[in-house]
């Protein structure tokens, strides 16, 4: 009976996960190299040669990793402090409920909510005019659909950084962080000992896939991207729709190509993460 | 157990696939008169894709159009959201796996659509001839009768005329620029405050800028011209990179879409825009988003006239009450809602000699813009729609050669 369910659950989840993400993914190779596509005339490789001559789809890959790591970093070391300096103070229930609340929130809506706070004609902005800080919206600071990308960061960082708060909190209480720190300092360890030799290598340690996989979430986002970054460099997704929903029809391929190599790398990596098993890694 | 799933499944995939069989010979419906055309559009439900983005077109479909349409011939009108790119998407995706009924009939288009879905044979027609309203269209006018240079051979009915406009802000600029060499000494005087969107309606800016390039407002007329777009859009990108830093943002970015250049302009951070139906200037200045200061100017060497089609997708299913709407969006009734000033704003598409005597006084006066130039004072500034190509090229290039440098 309990080799049916799991038969039946398998069979589910092949149907339902698995199934489709192939036959997208067959359909996008077959796309890549013209063997479908209605203006497309038979197997070519000018498409693949084309996307990997012009190197766009490249710096685009380094551009969204590098986004993504750095709103990585400010999210995941801001809830580690947040962690260290505040935990008391959110085991209120208010606090938390404040701090948890950018959870709910869609990624369309943080864009959104940045782009009229952070533009130079948004909220800031005013205020800054108000203020007599500056005389003209020329003057504010370009903070999104920037050069260095700050809009994304910051929207990225407003979504994501609540959600390491919370997983922090939990780990923290499950794995009795606190009793370790006072057994460690009760041994004479300093406190920034106990920060650097305890708190830090547990919460690491056993979130770090949950790290990586939040790295590849980033790496692919769309819609924060497509509302506050550059119109080039582009983030991956925004570049592969553009190149799909072009007006040109004839190189719609050419997104095809870059979705292709994008799917196998993340695939990859995502195999790499989970084939060894990892021993202790938190799974929420 | 499996095996009732793989049924399941199966019997799935195979009532889908008898859903594709097509209901009915859609060539006899070109023969058919109009009379019982008609009759035979009660009950049915058409799906008419079209651009939602702006509110007083989504109010008079759907608070004038789709009642209307429900009432009056019984046919459910159903709305998707979706234009150019995303049509053309749907139309080809529903070639390639083979779907004999869409599941859009009627869809708003207008130029590199109209190319695109005719070059993969993804339109159904002709069929104007036998709307009995397109007897009030002037086939004449090349503006109504070619698309982008396209004969538009009962393809496509024509829904609205619009030409493009310059927009200033008269508090913000006295004497606003209106050639190449005016809009370089502005920008310089005024750095920051102006930007081309990277989108249909700043491309079509480019195409304004590229006849004036050419010399004359029909440097463009007739087949595109390989050799011809080389040399002017070199011209053009020159121009544009020598003076992108005079642009918003210095020329780091460019707004994607025309909502953002509403909203730069409305924001005050660029002191010029520009876009279709003369502007746009009636809506936005009615509804608050631009002052009342705002006006609207031609661009000397001219700027792009066009109308705007429906057309019917080769795989719709109901192509009949398809007919049945477009015939009544062509009429004088619905022509005049969509015209009044306060409400869509937009130029009809009938010539207004050609209707009956109660319409002509009607359309005559009816009350007019209070602050948007008026179609006919542009008039001696209209330049045709060059060929879809043209188009196509400049986005592309637009990326490469000015962007991505």
């Amino acid at each position: 009976m309990k080799n049916k369910s799991e038969n039946i659950s398998l069979g589910l989840f092949v149907l339902i996960g698995v199934v489709p993400f192939a036959a997208a993914f067959g359909y996008a190779i077959l796309y890549s190299f013209g063997i479908i596509g209605v203006v497309n005339t038979g197997f070519t490789l000018e498409f693949w040669k084309a996307v990997i001559a012009s190197g766009e789809f490249f710096k685009s890959f380094l551009y969204s990793a590098v986004i993504a790591f750095i709103s990585l970093l400010i999210s995941v070391g801001g809830a580690l402090w947040i962690i260290l300096k505040f935990r008391n103070q959110l085991e209120r229930k208010f606090l938390s409920y404040i701090s948890y609340l950018p959870l709910a929130i869609p990624g369309v809506v943080a864009a959104f909510f940045t782009l009229q706070l952070f533009s130079k004609g948004g909220f800031f902005s005013r205020i800054s005019y108000n203020l007599g800080w500056t005389e003209t919206t020329v003057e504010f600071p370009d903070l999104v659909n920037d050069a260095y990308a700050i809009g994304i960061i910051l929207a990225f960082t407003t979504i994501v950084l609540p959600f390491f708060v919370l997983l922090f909190m939990n780990v923290y209480k499950n794995e009795r962080i606190q009793e370790l720190s006072i057994l460690a300092q009760a041994l004479g360890a300093k406190k920034n000992q106990v920060v650097r030799k305890v708190f830090l290598p547990i919460l690491l340690q056993k979130t770090w896939v949950l790290i990586v996989l939040y790295f590849i979430f980033l790496l692919g986002a769309y819609e924060i991207p497509l509302i506050l970054g550059q119109e080039a460099p582009q983030m991956l997704s925004v570049l592969i729709i553009r190149e799909i929903k072009q007006y040109d029809l004839t190189k719609i391929s050419e997104g095809y190509v870059a979705a292709v190599i994008y799917t196998v790398i993340v695939t990859l990596a995502a195999i790499m993460l989970f084939l060894p098993k990892k021993h202790g890694a938190y799974e929420t | 157990m499996i095996k009732k799933i793989v049924l399941v499944v199966i019997l799935c995939a195979a009532l889908l696939s008898c859903g594709s069989e097509n209901k009915k010979d859609n060539q006899a419906l070109k023969t058919e008169d109009w009379e019982t055309i008609s009759k035979s559009t009660n009950g049915k439900t058409v799906n008419f894709m079209m651009w939602q983005g702006s509110p007083v077109i989504n109010e008079y479909i759907n608070n004038y159009i789709i009642p209307t349409v429900k009432e009056e011939y019984g046919v459910n009108l159903q709305i998707s959201g979706g234009q150019g790119p995303e049509i053309v998407q749907l139309a080809m995706s529903e070639r390639q796996a083979g779907i004999t009924e869409s599941q859009v009939d009627i869809v708003w288009i207008n130029g590199e659509t109209f190319f695109q879905l005719r070059s993969i044979d993804a339109l159904w027609g002709p069929f104007l001839s036998k709307l009995p309203n397109s007897q009030y269209i002037n086939f004449d006018d090349p503006f109504v009768s070619t698309d982008f240079q396209q004969p538009i051979k009962g393809m496509e009915a024509p829904w609205s005329m619009g030409q493009f406009a310059m927009v200033y802000d008269a508090t913000k600029a006295d004497d606003p620029p209106a050639t190449l060499d005016e809009l370089e000494a502005y920008i310089k005087k005024h750095p920051g405050t102006f930007t081309i969107s990277n989108d249909f309606t700043g491309m079509t800016l480019m195409k304004s800028f590229l006849a004036e390039l050419g010399g004359s407002p029909t440097s463009l007329n007739g087949e595109f011209d390989e050799d011809k777009y080389v040399k002017l859009s070199g011209q053009l990108w020159d121009w544009v990179n020598g003076n992108k830093q005079y642009f918003w943002k210095e020329g780091t970015t460019f707004p994607k879409e025309q909502s953002i250049m509403s909203q730069l302009f409305a924001n005050g951070e660029v002191n010029i825009t520009y876009g279709f139906s003369e502007g746009g200037v009636e809506e936005r200045v009615t509804s608050g988003l631009y002052p009342n200061t705002t006006k609207a100017y031609p661009w000397k060497n001219g700027t792009i006239k066009n109308a705007n089609y429906l057309g019917i997708l080769s795989n719709a299913t109901e192509k009949a009450a398809a007919m049945q709407v477009i015939n009544f969006m062509i009429s004088p009734e619905a022509q005049f809602e969509k015209a009044r000033a306060n409400g869509m704003d937009s130029n009809t598409i009938l010539d207004v000699k050609k209707l009956p005597q109660q319409w002509q006084d009607k359309f005559k006066n009816a009350p007019g813009r209070q602050y948007g130039i008026k179609l006919e004072e542009l008039s001696e500034y209209a330049i045709a729609e060059p060929a879809p190509e043209y188009m196509i090229r400049l986005y592309e290039d637009f990326r490469t050669k000015v962007i991505e440098k």
